[in-house]
């Protein structure tokens, strides 16, 4: 009975080539479109984030360091000098951290001057000032070498508008002062330049592991987001084909024919998650076909597709219910005209909004299309299901909500009048 | 067989359908017959067990259709007002959908169609869609679906409403055959008179809720065993021609259209004279008038002073 329920509706959408290549030719021309045409606002193969960085050094290292072997007191050999100017923590952070070669595909660096310093924290376009203090690197090479605790830290000036870009400069900074802190053992072992060399390249390798993400091009970027904005006119689609079922009469004669009421909303549910799931496979498969948008986890990109599939479902049922007992289609009406492109936007799908505040960032992941769209991009960057997992709860709980709403608003009787 | 006990429906302060009594008996052909917003459709709509009454029943084989809709449920074919069907899909496969949901499967449902397509005329169009069909054709088909389970009772609401006489004399005929050769009892909805007066073994006509008369075609027009119907028809009909004959006292009711002035009078009275001079006064030429032997239309008239048709 569901069965035919789901080949009926099926039947319906093949019906309508026009309705089905809105539905499955018009996200595709977008993704072109968008892909294209901002490929160089996203710059092509780099990432969508931008940081830009100014670092701010009150004090440049090869003082600190001749001030430092001066205090040593005894003479050094030249080598160990050349060793240590290898290791100077603010230059390998310039050169090897941020500066590497994946790094610096997203971050511009930029060496500043303390009369610098009120004009770069007044440009709205740095995402985040690096302040080192006087002293900090000699503090360093103490801590290092003779094991004295007394240490300066460096100051970082966020911009938080930038909530992305933020995190990634602060998430890079902390590893790399956790580094730095981690080398007290290095005084038992005396001096060994060389221990310190390998542990620094530590560093660096930790930081290119996020350097080694996958970029996110701009045709991945809106493949995601036009699969996940155009997902939802399966919902009202399916909502609009239900209300016609009730307006046109054909809804009672299948209660006249003694089918339960939940048979026939159970059949709504499930065509709208199965649709939606249809209709996310042949966008992405044909972005993966024509694009190149490849998937580096398959498991995780099926996951949240059924996650998300399930969440488009509710709204599907929500929206028949509620037609339903408003008996008016109006609520259709808003969702595909207005809501979509509401919750598109917030979700991201045009741009990363989320990107230019916090709060946006927020609203738009407790979108379905929003959650969806974070969560395919960071399956897409290489990320593992297990890091989406608040994104998948959140889609798997939308869609177990809506369904409890909808069955609760179903109207119980009086189905013709 | 079915019976309906002060059944009425109130929409917020209207009442479309009021304290209507009926009683249906197995074999009848019923018809039920008023102007559009009688509440004839309201009225179905609590007989197939879709809507609930504010306040009376519905009994079937004295029983309330409310309690246990489902068996009702199983012996009932309606066949609603709007064309109820899936227009993006073929007559088969709506046959096919409504076939299974009746939970009629395999070769059952395959012969069913068959004899069902040929019953309604649409073997030739059963693979095509819905959408690609005449009103009739639609029409007809409306009906075949409600068909599928072999319903001892049958409630048609409208079932010709705007379609060519040819589709109306071919539903008509096979209303009859399906009473006649399957026994099949039917509960029959119309505007127009001459369906009713050719389908019906009785007669029930509502206007504005309320059930106005009823009976069989004779007994109901014997309510106008008083009376006769004049009608006068007329290119030229004036304002002055139609106050002169309302405002004459042995008239007893006047109903105007375009070209047609329908008036009763008292059966012993004529009206000939006078009808040629109010002419003459107005200056208009009359094309015809004649003594017409009372219909259902006139019936109609006599208990509302309006004409059934709008
Ligand atoms: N769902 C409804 N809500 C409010 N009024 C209604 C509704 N359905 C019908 N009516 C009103 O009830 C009256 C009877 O309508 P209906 O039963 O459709 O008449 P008929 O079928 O005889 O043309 C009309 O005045 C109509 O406007
Ligand atoms: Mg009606």
């Amino acid at each position: 009975m569901i069965g035919q329920i789901i080949k009926k509706q099926a039947l319906e959408f093949l019906r309508n080539p026009v309705q089905l290549l809105l539905l499955v030719g018009l996200p595709i021309i977008l993704i072109l479109i968008l892909g294209v045409a901002l490929s160089g606002f996203m710059n092509g193969e780099s990432p969508v984030i931008k940081v830009k960085l100014a670092i701010l050094e009150q004090e440049s290292e090869e003082v600190q360091l001749e001030r430092f072997a001066d205090d040593l007191g005894e003479e050094l050999p030249t080598e160990a000098i050349e060793e240590m100017e290898n290791i100077l923590p603010i230059e390998r952070l310039k050169q090897d951290v941020l500066g590497s070669e994946e790094a610096s595909k997203y971050i511009t660096l930029e060496e500043i001057s303390s009369e610098d310093k009120e004009r770069v924290l007044n440009d709205n376009t740095y995402t985040a000032l690096i302040e080192v203090p006087e002293n900090f690197s000699y503090e360093i090479l103490q801590y290092w070498f003779s094991a004295e605790e007394k240490r300066s830290s460096v100051h970082l000036y966020t911009n938080t508008e930038h909530q992305l870009g933020v995190s990634i400069v602060d998430g890079i900074l902390t590893q790399y002062q956790d580094q730095l802190t981690l080398h007290s053992f290095i005084n038992e072992k005396q001096i060994d330049p060389v221990v310190f060399e390998e542990n620094l390249q530590n560093v660096t390798a930790d930081v290119s592991t996020m350097g080694q993400q996958r970029a996110v091009s701009s045709k991945d970027y809106y493949t995601v987001g036009m699969a996940v904005m155009n997902v939802l006119f399966i919902a009202s689609t399916i909502g609009s084909i239900a209300f016609l079922e009730k307006s046109t009469f054909v809804f009672d004669r299948i209660i006249l024919a003694n089918v339960s009421r939940w048979t026939y909303f159970i059949g709504i549910l499930l065509s709208g998650m199965i649709f939606a799931f249809l209709h996310l496979l042949l966008i992405f498969g044909f972005a993966w076909i024509v694009f190149g948008v490849t998937w580096p986890n398959l498991f995780g990109f099926t996951f949240v597709t059924m996650s998300f599939a399930i969440a488009v479902g509710g709204i599907a049922v929500l929206l028949t219910a509620l037609c339903y007992r408003l008996n008016s289609e109006v609520i259709t009406n808003f969702f595909s005209s207005i809501l979509v492109s509401l919750m598109a936007l917030l979700g991201g799908s045009f741009f990363p909004i989320g990107d230019s505040s916090a709060f946006i960032s927020k609203m738009g992941n407790v979108t379905p299309n929003g959650a969806g769209m974070s969560a395919y991009l960071s399956i897409l960057r290489g990320n593992e299901l297990s890091d989406v997992t608040n994104h998948v709860v959140f889609l798997l709980l939308f869609g177990v909500i809506s369904i409890i709403v909808a069955a609760w608003s179903f109207p119980k009787r009086g189905a013709a009048l | 067989m079915l019976e309906l006990v002060d059944l009425s429906k109130k929409f917020k302060q209207l009442y479309a359908v009021k304290n209507v009594n009926m009683f249906v008996e197995r074999g009848e052909i019923i018809g039920l017959l008023g102007p559009n917003g009688a509440g004839k459709s309201t009225a179905i709509s609590m007989i197939s067990s879709l809507a609930e009454p504010t306040s009376g029943d519905v009994r079937f084989h004295n029983e309330s259709i409310l309690k246990k809709p489902g068996d009702f449920r199983n012996i009932v074919g309606v066949i609603p007002q709007e064309i109820a069907l899936y227009t993006d899909l073929t007559a088969d496969e709506n046959l096919q959908f409504f076939g299974r949901m009746y939970r009629l499967k395999g070769s059952t449902l395959k012969n069913k169609i068959n004899e069902i397509l040929d019953l309604v005329g649409l073997t030739d169009r059963r693979k095509d869609v819905v959408k690609t069909f005449s009103g009739g054709m639609k029409r007809r088909l409306n009906i075949g679906v409600a068909l599928l389970h072999d319903p001892e009772l049958l409630i048609m609401d409208e079932p010709t409403v705007g379609i060519d006489p040819q589709s109306r004399n071919y539903i008509l005929e096979t209303v009859k055959r399906l009473n006649k050769e399957r026994d099949m009892t039917v509960i029959y909805t119309s505007h127009y008179m001459e369906e009713v007066e050719f389908l019906c073994d009785r007669i029930y006509i509502m206007d504005h809720g309320n059930l106005i008369a009823s009976g069989t075609n004779e007994e109901i027009k014997r309510i106008l065993s008083s009376e006769k119907t004049i009608s006068i028809k007329s290119d030229q009909l004036n304002e002055q021609f139609i106050s002169l004959i309302q405002e004459h006292p042995l008239v007893n009711r006047v109903v105007t259209t375009d070209k047609e002035i329908t008036l009763m009078v008292a059966k012993e009275v004529s009206m000939f004279v006078e009808l040629t001079k109010f002419a003459e006064q107005a200056g208009i030429e009359l094309t015809s008038v004649h003594n017409r032997t009372p219909t259902l239309e006139d019936v109609f008239l006599h208990l509302t002073g309006r004409a059934l048709r709008d």
